[in-house]
């Protein structure tokens, strides 16, 4: 009873997922992780840690680089969508902003927005979207019909947001969205990501490095390393805790002395 | 010098130039939609040229009904070939795709090689032989039906291109991963930019085998065309146009000069040197896109 009430709350369950690369690189090792509905939710971690890995498994993209889920399932909305194609799981509403913008360069940015609409989507419909998009991302609009490579690089990452907006998501995922961008871009991007999943009830999973950044706008965090979570909590918990804070937040001390002590308490979840 | 002469020389180069250009059209297509020169262009414009002409004479249809007809064929064939051979290399390097597209012009050859021969099969349009005189100067009544032929092709894919299904295709050429994580099928939009690639084959097959005759030469004609794509700048549809006009100009009139002097066969030296120098001085050529990189 308990369990079906949880099961309800989230948009997303990712159970012990296992992912390989080519048949033999094990990417991530049994990564949990659940986002409910309308939440927001961060994934922190280093350079490599399976951050990635884990959404790409969730929006069906490992297919491309050759990696497979070998173990564990996803589900989205009750539905096992482990074996989905990426192209259904969007026409369900998983959205995947990947990392480093991959705007479509020679486009202008209203071609950018008109790429992804969805089969079937009417005009009124697409122009309608596109109005909102360019409500959130003024910016945009006064250069929309410039050629999308040479917008800087916070209006790429607006426009790379704005794109999967078009595709009418109910859940966003974004791969390191502040990765190269000024402090007050990051403010201003996080903000308006902060705005949407308030005003219309999107479930965001937000992968950062930046974790300073991130824990102030979600709810909760996974903390992977090694291609395993290990550590989730809420986002004040994250942040008061003293590890995160070291290594994570750019505070305390790090000597060689701390870093062994770490990673003696570090726990397996899952 | 003979103005006339030379004129003459020009504008039936620039009609020429056009019939390349309607070759190159399908090569740009493709590249559009994929960022892959296709090599086996020659293949299915080879194969467009047979089809008609198996529907025509050994089923006996009219040409009116044959052509159409064959382009619903040779659209289904281009679909074809995305699913059986090109969808396992999606993500590849883009040099093992141009090997195996040249691999499949081989084959394409061989085919019509096994099923019609070698010897050369005729296709009579009909339009006729009749010399057509432009004040003094003599003009091709075939060459100006494939130049107008290219024109519209042109137009109606400039169109297309602004449409949205001409759009996603565009996005697939720049970036197939960030297509597919907004649910663009890059599967069906490559099958689909190799579908109207071969439709716009059978236009080329048609025109050139009523120039030249149905044979398994139909296929060298990617030379010219790449060569026309490449000064086009490969993404650009203006461009072959542009591109084809300038060649078959170049072609046409440097001949005449040239000929004389080096005792004929200048045409395939112009070419190749506009095709060498092209890659060497201006690799995006007249009109294409160029790689962006901001500072």
């Amino acid at each position: 009873m308990q369990e079906k009430k949880v099961e309800a709350q989230n948009i997303l369950s990712m159970n012990s997922v296992e992912v390989l690369y080519d048949n033999v690189m094990l990417a991530i090792k049994g990564v949990s992780v659940q986002v409910p509905t309308g939440g927001m939710i961060a994934l922190l971690g280093s350079n490599g840690a399976g951050k990635s890995t884990t959404l790409k498994a969730i929006s069906g993209l490992l297919k491309a680089e050759r990696g497979r889920i070998s173990r564990g399932e996803i589900t989205f909305q009750g539905a096992d969508i482990t074996e989905a194609l990426a192209q259904k799981r969007v026409e369900m509403g998983i959205c995947h902003v990947i990392e480093g913008r991959r705007v479509f360069e020679h486009l202008t940015p209203d071609e950018n927005l008109t790429a992804a609409a969805p089969h079937g989507m009417s005009r009124s419909t697409l122009n309608a979207e596109k109005d909102k998009i360019y409500g959130y991302f003024p910016r945009l609009a006064e250069r929309k019909n410039s050629q999308a490579g040479y917008l800087s690089g916070g209006e790429q990452q607006m426009l790379a947001i704005g794109r999967a907006l078009v595709t009418q998501p109910k859940l966003l995922m974004l791969d390191e969205p502040s990765l190269g961008l000024a402090p007050f871009l990051v403010e201003e991007i996080f903000g308006i990501l902060q705005k949407i999943n308030k005003d219309e009830g999107l479930s965001v999973l937000l992968v950062e490095q930046n974790a300073l950044a991130a824990l102030e706008i979600v709810s909760q965090g996974y903390l992977i390393e090694n291609g395993r979570v290990v550590m989730h909590g809420t986002a004040e918990a994250l942040k008061s805790n003293s590890d995160i804070q070291e290594f994570y937040l750019g505070g305390g001390e790090t000597d060689f002395h701390n870093v062994k002590h770490y990673s003696r308490r570090k726990r397996w979840l899952s | 010098m003979d103005w006339v002469f030379l004129s003459e020389l020009a504008i039936n180069g620039a009609l020429t130039g056009l019939l390349y250009s309607l070759f190159a059209i399908g090569l740009v297509l493709i590249y559009k939609a994929s960022s892959v020169p296709n090599l086996a262009q020659g293949g299915l414009t080879m194969v467009g040229a047979y089809v008609v002409l198996a529907l025509a004479r050994d089923v006996g249809l009219p040409l009116w009904l044959a052509i159409p007809l064959a382009a619903v064929v040779m659209f289904g064939l281009g679909f074809g070939i995305e699913r059986v051979a090109l969808r396992r290399l999606a993500g590849r390097p883009v040099v093992m795709i141009l090997m195996l597209t040249l691999g499949l012009d081989i084959f394409l050859r061989g085919t019509t090689l096994a099923i019609w021969g070698g010897t050369s099969r005729s296709m009579e349009l009909g339009v006729s032989y009749d010399p057509l005189f432009l004040g003094d100067i003599f003009i091709s009544r075939i060459h100006l039906v494939g130049a107008g032929v290219a024109l519209v092709l042109f137009v109606a894919f400039m169109l297309f291109f602004r449409t949205r299904t001409g759009i996603k295709l565009r996005a697939i050429a720049d970036d197939y991963m960030a297509s597919w994580s907004v649910g663009i099928s890059v599967e069906r939009g490559v099958g689909f930019s190799w579908a109207l690639a071969s439709v716009v084959a059978v236009a080329a097959g048609v025109i050139w085998g009523e120039i030249q005759g149905v044979d398994q030469a139909l296929s060298l004609l990617l030379l010219k065309g790449l060569t026309v794509a490449v000064l086009g700048g490969l993404d650009s549809i203006l461009g072959a146009v542009i591109a084809g006009i300038i060649l078959g100009v170049v072609e046409n009139v440097g001949a005449d000069f040239l000929d004389p002097l080096v005792g004929g066969g200048s045409r395939e030296l112009i070419v190749a040197a506009v095709l060498i120098l092209t890659v060497m001085i201006r690799p995006h050529g007249l009109f294409g896109r160029h790689d962006i990189e901001r500072v």
